[in-house]
């Protein structure tokens, strides 16, 4: 049971991230990652709704019929998103001025349906909902790691604005890395988001395949495998 | 090493790398007309893009695990780096160079998968990468003033200007076509704006036809680069169908919208002797990597070029289209040759095998 | 579930209708659920969207004045259709008046708004809503610049109206290299929202009753 949940784990993190791995969600993956903060928030909004959608799928999993599934699955999604965009506009309106436009986007996120359909349906909640939530935090890393990239290279800071998102406490996060910085605005805008990604996906591949030639000659590489 | 390859054989007449060392002494007369019209910055500029061009093609060549040598020696790095070099204001920056070099080279070029694997022409997709990036570094053009006048800059200058950004006098100047589209958007027409130009900036058409008005390094020598384009045509580096295309692309709707409506729409001179036209004509659409393979299909692929070029200039946001239009077209020369197909050897043109006379019928 | 449970279920399933019920069902479900989270944030939005007005219509009255902005307004026929107008009272009399103007920018309309006090003086401008290029136009916000200050202290005739423009266009106010576009359209929609004051002046600075 427990190899279930490190599996889980696994797989939502790294093994099958959804977008350095499945390359799923690329709307909001492009959209939204133009700062660090921007990243965060977006995956944060989007794990919500995928845990949210995970269970509610897995709960209804036994009553709705194959053939009137997507349609369900669906309704299901946009209402939670629905729910996400008006308590953010109510609670969070100074995130919501800088996500709004986007968070509706969640809808329209391929991955989140895809878990549905390809997980959920065909398990408890619990591990739906685990799966959901490994997922989404999977999604978070990477919006936020693309996001971060793009934001250092395109304007020079990180995590700015972080303390609309997380609160006063975390304005410490909010750093100049380079001062008196011009900026580079082909990485602000969308073709930045594809280099970016383009190059993080080959860096997985590299990583990936230096950590399966260690795993075949142990003998070779004694030391244990940093991750 | 010795490779087996099937037939048929078909006979180059010249290595990659002896193209290359033609095509860069076609565009040397230009290059030099540029380093003497806009001095040491000029110079400086160029070599830092060269420079840098050929050690990031060094570093990706050596990740991938092969020999730097023989890749640096086949010259394409180094005319892609020419390219851009003569496509970037003279007094630029240097790091707007070097910034544009690596990205020619490992991002347009090296990751498609290198030499002949790129969809994008290099120097083009670095250029535009360049002007959405840094627009301000790109469109501070320099009046000319050759490298022997009085209020030119010297040598310390010249380093000043490129490595250090200093400012010069004459550096605001606007080029024709950007001076045009900043005018229109006030809602001054071609009949007043046009001769304030000229008044201001150089003594006429026949200055800028040979290259004397503010502008990219090397593109404004519109008679050099021709010249260089025959050149190339001759020694059979480059067919005429992409060049003339192009040109007859740009001319056509300029001459017809010119006729209707003088005030709106730059005539056909100033179209062919601006911008960065002459040097895509001859130096950029004729690129074998990035066109298409046909005659047919490279005047076909030379003509868009050309009409999306004027239309760019004459309706879009940016003064220029040159390179816009080239990487559109870039992207679509796949789709050319899908339509304008090349025969294959032994078939005709519909790629049914041709009929062999001599053992008659066969069933 | 029981297997009992189970079994029901399969002959439910069966039934023709039986889709079409769950679809329906849930669709009632989610609909009930969307009616009450609209209930439950309706005022909590209507209050951040409020405070939002209130932060910019502060930022453009320096002043002090004593009524609420938000209730104390006139609706006329602006340059780009009606126009609501928002009016700052000390002691019941109209000191300073609010209002939105847009024009087109490089990359879409470039919306602002301006306080402007009785005499037809600028209190303040900023920008509230637009779409020019990050790093380029974009200094049109007051975060990015001081240029928005510009406007501040200036009225028609100060500088004349043929001077009211950028520098490029032979006006007194400053455009940014490489983008001159952005700062014709606020400078453009900014000249239209005075001569708008000028033009409805007694109707703005009409007294009247204060709600």
């Amino acid at each position: 049971m427990s190899n279930e949940y490190t599996r889980i784990t696994k797989d939502g993190l790294w093994d099958n991230n959804i977008v350095f791995a499945q390359i799923l969600g690329m709307c909001p993956t492009m959209a939204v990652t133009g700062s660090a903060t921007n990243g965060l928030g977006m995956g944060l909004a989007t794990t919500a709704v995928m845990v949210a959608s995970n269970a509610l799928v897995s709960m209804v999993r036994n009553v709705v019929t194959p053939d009137v599934r997507i349609p369900v699955y669906i309704v299901l999604i946009a209402t939670l998103v629905t729910l996400v965009d008006v308590s953010i506009n109510a609670w969070a309106h100074d995130l919501y001025k800088v996500l709004g436009l986007y968070i509706a986007l969640i809808v329209a996120n391929c991955a989140v349906l895809g878990r549905a359909e390809a997980y959920a349906q065909k398990v408890g909640m619990l591990p739906a909902a685990a799966d959901g939530l490994m997922m989404g935090l999977g999604f978070t890393f990477a919006l936020t790691l693309i996001g971060g990239i793009r934001e250092v290279i395109g304007s020079g800071t990180l995590f700015s604005n972080a303390h609309l998102l997380l609160g006063p406490a975390f304005a410490f996060l909010e750093t100049t890395v380079i001062t008196d910085y011009k900026g580079y605005l082909l990485m602000i805008l969308p073709p930045g988001g594809f280099l970016v990604l383009g190059f993080l996906l080959a860096g997985k591949r590299i990583l990936d395949k230096r950590l399966a030639e260690r795993r075949v000659a142990p003998a070779a590489m004694p030391e244990p495998v940093a991750g | 090493m010795i490779s087996l390859n099937h037939a048929p054989h078909a006979h180059a007449p010249m290595t990659v790398g002896q193209v290359m060392v033609t095509v860069m002494l076609a565009l040397t007369p230009a290059t030099l007309y540029g380093f003497w019209l806009y001095g040491w910055p000029a110079i400086f500029l160029w070599a830092v893009a060269m420079g840098t061009a050929l050690l990031a093609e060094a570093v990706s060549v050596w990740l991938q695990g092969r020999a730097a040598k023989p890749a640096l020696l086949d010259g394409s790095a180094a005319l892609t780096a020419w390219l851009l070099a003569v496509s970037l204001p003279p007094f630029a920056p240097w790091w707007v160079a070097a910034i544009g070099s690596v990205f020619a080279i490992v991002i347009a070029k090296q990751v498609f998968g290198g030499l002949g694997q790129n969809v994008f022409n290099p120097a083009m997709a670095a250029r535009v990468m360049l002007l959405i990036s840094f627009p301000v570094e790109m469109t501070m053009w320099a009046a000319p003033m050759p490298i022997t006048a009085a209020q030119a800059p010297g040598f310390m200058q010249g380093l000043a200007i490129t490595f250090g950004g200093a400012q010069w006098d004459g550096m605001a100047s606007a080029s024709l076509l950007g001076h045009v589209k900043t005018e229109f958007t006030r809602g001054v027409d071609l009949a007043t704006s046009l001769p304030a130009h000229f008044a201001a900036v150089h003594g006429g058409m026949m200055d800028a036809a040979w290259g004397s008005r503010a502008g990219s390094l090397g593109e404004t020598a519109g008679l050099l680069l021709l010249a260089g384009g025959i050149f190339l045509i001759v020694r059979k580096v480059i067919t005429w169908h992409a060049p003339v295309a192009m040109l007859l692309g740009v001319a056509a709707p300029a001459l017809i919208a010119n006729a209707i409506d003088p005030t709106h729409y730059l005539g056909v001179m100033p179209h062919l002797l601006s911008g960065g036209l002459m040097l895509a004509a001859f130096f950029i659409v004729t690129d074998p990597v990035t066109s298409p393979n046909t005659p047919a299909g490279m005047f076909v692929f030379g003509l868009l070029c050309g009409l999306l070029t004027w239309i760019i200039r004459s309706w879009g946001g940016y003064p220029e289209g040159v390179a816009f239009a080239v990487m559109i077209m870039n992207s679509l020369a796949p789709i050319i040759d899908r339509y304008v197909k090349p025969r294959i050897y032994g078939r005709d043109r519909k790629g049914q095998s041709l009929q062999i006379e001599a053992k008659g019928s066969a069933k | 579930m029981t297997l009992k449970q189970l079994g029901k279920l399969e002959k439910l399933r069966a039934m023709l209708g039986y889709p079409g019920a769950v679809l329906g069902g849930i669709g009632l479900l989610t609909s009930g659920a969307l009616a009450l989270a609209d209930r439950a944030t309706l005022e909590d939005i209507k209050a951040a969207q409020d405070l939002d007005m209130q932060q910019s219509l502060t930022q453009v009255l320096p002043g002090k004045y004593e009524n609420d902005l938000l209730k104390d307004t006139v609706v006329l026929p602006g340059p780009d259709g009606e126009l609501t107008v928002y009016r700052a009272r000390q002691g019941g009399k109209v000191v300073a008046v609010v209002f939105k103007v847009q024009a087109r920018g490089y990359a879409g309309p470039i919306v602002s708004m301006m306080g402007v006090d009785r005499d037809g003086k600028m209190l303040g401008v900023r920008v509230i809503k637009h779409t020019e290029t990050p790093g380029l136009g974009d200094k049109i916000e007051p975060a990015k610049g001081e240029w928005i200050h510009s406007f501040e202290g200036k009225f028609l005739g100060d500088p004349p109206a043929e001077k009211f423009a950028v520098k490029k266009d032979g006006g007194v106010f400053d455009q940014f290299a490489g983008a001159t576009i952005t700062p014709r359209a606020v400078v453009k929609s900014v000249k239209g929202g005075l001569a708008f004051f000028a033009k409805e002046k007694t109707r703005l600075l009409e007294d009247g009753v204060q709600p």
